[in-house]
């Protein structure tokens, strides 16, 4: 039950490529090649002169590449930890500024050492033509390498999603607990061990299925009334759940194994440690197009209880939500002296079944 | 053996019944859904071997395992547990009796065998060795042959008395075999050393006040003046007792 390592999500985090790696500068200076070439074929307009137009074309981007491939390797840091937005958005900018401060050298060079006029235009001229074809280049580079690191992203994220979902499944303390009672039942009431087999069975079936795909209201209500039953037997009066939730939409959509897991940390945490129970109350009403659950329950105070496990479980759902959602969906946590509340907000979407 | 059995789920404690019965040489004298009831049944029935929960709401099992060591004679105990990684480790280092849930007979038979073995002395040293998972919520106190659990909240100071350490607290005083220096650590955060014996618990200073021949002592908010010179705070001790005061 290992934690996520850090090294993880701070790859999901990094946007921009790595800049300083000869891959990522063999792909810029490629780029930066074929750019050239393309310029050097729109502009052609004296035969033979061809070689040696794209040579003096590239001389001028492949440099621009490498000098841009060196300050961002040297600021990838501290553009990064400006947020996504204004990382690519300050890119964008110092390239700019790189690219017109090279074209202004190249023109200053040419000018007093330039034994034939290379360039035919006049100052202001050249730089503004240099200026709005780098901004074209340098914006679809930009777009093209956030959309790809999005793309990684999500993979990432998906993988994580996967894996502590595995990981978030069913506490063991909570599986051996239940064959503890099983086993007890089995003696003084048969009837009552075999319903409790039933149902451990269709939880665990219902952990198994995963939790990548979204499934219906109904059903995950379904499967956290199955998990209450099971504690229940364990917990006898101790344990009551106030289920609210007669106004939520049935069919609407909900990333899977999301309340059952919640309503087993509330358990875990809440409940279980106070010596006359508690009632866990699930609250649910759809509010326009969003949906909102509401899981509270009362924890005790004389202890500190911040282990493992309900964080892992609560990472995964946000890791979920996210991954469903976006910025859609909220996963919200409050604690106000001797009761705890998780709150979920996410779009109301109906199945199509 | 008389076996008493502590654990908040009644079907845990059905179980573990049913498995005592089966063996013919051991009897289920009491079942306790607590520490607390746990201290006092133990206190009363004087079991032999007490299997004991660890996760349980208010004192927890290895809380109630440190009190009940505090008896003239402490039953020996056996912890059960569905998973939990911390005392599993704790206990295999040190070979204190522990069965796992789902209790299997066999291994229920074992343990209990291995209990009968061991004097209530070497249990006592195993036991104190057992680190707790963290502070315990209350103090225990031996009165005659009954058990007192007093709360940390409830307490004002202790003293340390030549062998013992006098608990002072809203119901009176007790002795508890706990050292100041133990108790100090273990409840560094809401108590302050004021000379070489006695910690207060820093939630019950009112003020402090100087009195005419120098010497500063701590007023309490409960009993308010009293010129005994239990609370004169030592020199040593003045700065830090100031610093713990200003901090709350």
């Amino acid at each position: 039950m290992a934690a996520i390592p850090d090294s993880e999500t701070t790859e999901t985090q990094a946007y921009l490529p790595d800049f300083c790696a000869a891959g990522t500068v063999f792909v810029v200076v490629l780029i930066a090649e074929l750019v050239a070439i393309l310029l050097t074929l729109a502009a052609y307009d004296t035969p033979g002169m061809f070689l040696i137009e794209l040579a003096r074309t590239s001389l001028f981007i492949v440099w621009l590449a490498v000098l841009g491939s060196v300050v961002m390797c040297l600021f990838r840091d501290r553009l990064e930890s400006a947020g996504k937005t204004r990382a690519f958005v300050l890119s964008f900018i110092v390239l700019e500024v790189l690219c017109v401060g090279l074209a202004e050298i190249a023109f200053q060079i040419t000018s007093v050492y330039g034994e034939s006029v290379i360039i035919q235009d006049s100052h202001s001229r050249y730089l503004l033509r240099t200026f709005a074809i780098s901004s074209i280049v340098i914006a679809l580079a930009m777009r093209y390498l956030y959309i790809s690191s999005e793309w990684r992203r999500s993979i990432v994220l998906e993988a994580q999603a996967r894996i502590s979902a595995l990981q978030a499944l069913i506490r063991p303390h909570f599986l051996f607990n239940s064959m503890n009672t099983i086993a007890s039942l089995t003696r003084t009431d048969p009837r009552q061990a075999e319903e409790a087999v039933e149902d451990l069975s269709d939880l665990l079936r219902a952990n198994l299925g995963g939790s990548g795909a979204r499934t219906s209201i109904k059903e995950e209500l379904e499967v956290a009334a199955i998990y209450q039953r099971i504690e229940k037997l364990r917990l006898g009066d101790r344990l009551n759940v106030r289920w609210n939730v007669a106004d939520l939409p049935m069919r609407a959509l909900i990333p899977s194994l999301t309340i059952q897991p919640l309503l087993e940390n509330a358990i875990y945490h809440g409940i279980e440690l106070l010596p006359d129970g508690g009632e866990v109350t699930v609250t649910g009403v759809r509010d326009g197009k969003y949906i909102d659950i509401t899981m509270a329950n009362p924890v005790a105070t004389d202890r500190e209880r911040t282990t493992g496990g309900n964080k892992m479980a609560l990472a995964n759902i946000r890791q979920r939500f996210e991954l469903a959602y976006g910025a859609r969906a909220t996963v919200d946590v409050e604690i106000d002296g001797t009761n705890y509340s998780v709150r979920l907000r996410f779009p109301y979407e109906q199945s199509q079944a | 053996m008389k076996v008493l059995i502590v654990d908040d789920e009644k079907p845990a404690r059905d179980r573990l019944r049913q498995l005592v019965d089966d063996f013919d040489v051991h009897e289920v004298v009491g079942e306790a859904a607590n520490g607390e009831q746990a201290i006092a049944l133990a206190t009363s029935l004087k079991p032999d071997v007490v299997l004991l929960d660890i996760r349980m709401p208010g004192i927890d099992g290895i809380e109630t395992a440190h009190h009940l060591n505090a008896m003239a004679v402490p039953p020996a105990v056996v912890f059960t547990t569905a998973y939990d990684e911390y005392a599993i480790d704790a206990f295999e280092a040190r070979a204190i009796g522990y069965v796992l849930k789902p209790v299997r007979h066999e291994r229920l038979e074992r343990a209990l065998e291995h209990a009968a073995r061991i004097t209530g002395k070497a249990l006592n040293a195993l036991t104190a060795e057992t680190p707790l998972k963290s502070r315990r919520q209350h103090v225990c106190a031996r009165v005659g042959d009954e058990l007192r659990l007093i709360p940390i909240g409830a307490i004002s100071y202790f003293n340390a008395d030549q062998k013992y350490v006098c608990v002072h607290h809203e119901k009176g005083e007790d002795l508890i075999d706990d050292s100041l220096k133990a108790l100090e650590d273990e409840f560094a955060d809401d108590f302050v050393r004021i000379h070489r014996g006695a910690l207060v618990a820093i939630a019950e200073i009112a003020r402090l006040d100087k009195s005419a021949d120098g010497k500063t002592r701590v007023v309490l908010r409960e009993t308010g003046d009293d010129e005994s010179d239990e609370l004169t705070i030592s020199r040593r001790h003045l700065a830090n007792v100031r610093r713990r005061l200003k901090g709350r």
